[in-house]
């Protein structure tokens, strides 16, 4: 015969349920926050809220998932206090962001950055570009490329139709890609040596 | 009934290949339009370039952030502890 958990026993097992969550959670609030202090206050704030709205938890369900709703949900609240700006506009359409940023590659290929892309250290503009990115759009990136979250998952996470985490994750693929481009051709104005004195040998000098 | 002949992939042009580029490298397309947009790369050169280079840079990203996100044991357990700590004096869970 089973016997009902009491309370004290259903704590402890919310408890271990969302502690086994905690790396995941301080992941996703460090890629938020990116400050650590910051993060690790935004996972505190996120598990008090957990644990004080735990009636809408049920036993079984992804706790993983329930938490980083509330982390995101939080650190939206925490930026709207702070003033800062969250950009909502997703009205562009997910597909035409996809389309240029495949012009914008072919722009690059014909102008010879995409070459020196390949021979260069990417970590670094990567890191800043993704710094520089509207938190809504890095939510999106972070959810998917580095939580291996599907669109389906990130919408529920987000709390956003799946449409919404398309757009703003293929604007974000967008923007980082500009954001390479500058810095391969940043790069490429910093390597080009002086021009020797005299004519250049395959130079075109006919006009 | 003799069962059906697997059929190739409906043939799609370059713009309605890029249209899913991020859908296909996220493996978020249905196995028949994944397959067409596969088959259209196959003898497409001006589309294959795109769809590296988005990989790439996709990966790229993502090890970019691993190592800013990387988290030391000592971290982890001390947070732990200070989660525990600011549950347990919050008491029973649930009231909120």
């Amino acid at each position: 015969m089973s016997v009902a958990p009491d309370r004290g026993a259903r704590d402890a097992a919310l408890e271990r349920a969302l502690l086994d969550a905690l790396p995941d959670v301080m992941r996703f609030a460090r890629a938020l926050a990116r400050d650590p202090t910051d993060a690790d206050d935004l996972v505190q704030e996120t598990y008090l809220a957990a644990w004080r709205g735990s009636r809408t938890f049920r036993p079984g369900h992804d706790a993983r998932r329930w938490l980083l709703a509330i982390c995101h949900h939080a650190f939206l609240r925490q930026r709207e206090r702070a003033g800062r700006v969250v950009v909502t506009d997703d009205g562009t359409e997910a597909e035409l962001e996809a389309l240029a940023t495949a012009r914008e590659h072919g722009a690059a290929l014909r102008d010879g950055l995409e070459a020196r892309l390949a021979t260069i250290d990417l970590a670094p503009a990567i890191a800043r570009a993704l710094d520089a990115l509207p938190e809504v759009y890095r939510s999106a990136v972070v959810l998917v490329d580095v939580q291996d979250a599907s669109y389906e998952e990130a919408a529920a996470i987000l709390r956003v139709p799946v449409g919404t985490v398309r757009s703003r994750l293929f604007r974000a693929r967008r923007l980082l890609q500009a954001a390479l481009v500058e810095h391969a051709r940043d790069a490429g104005f910093r390597s080009t040596p002086p021009l020797p004195p005299g004519p250049i040998a395959g130079r075109d000098e006919t006009t | 009934m003799t069962p059906s002949a697997p059929r190739d992939p409906e043939p799609i042009d370059c713009e309605a290949a890029v249209r899913r580029l991020w859908d296909y490298l996220d493996h978020e397309l249905d196995a028949s339009r994944g397959d067409a947009v596969r088959a259209h790369l196959a003898g497409c050169a001006e589309c294959r370039p795109h769809f590296d280079f988005a990989a790439r840079m996709q990966a790229a990203v993502a090890e970019a952030h691993a190592d800013a996100v990387r988290l030391d044991v000592g971290d982890v357990a001390s947070l732990r502890a200070r989660v525990v700590s600011a549950l347990r004096a919050v008491g029973p869970s649930g009231r909120g």
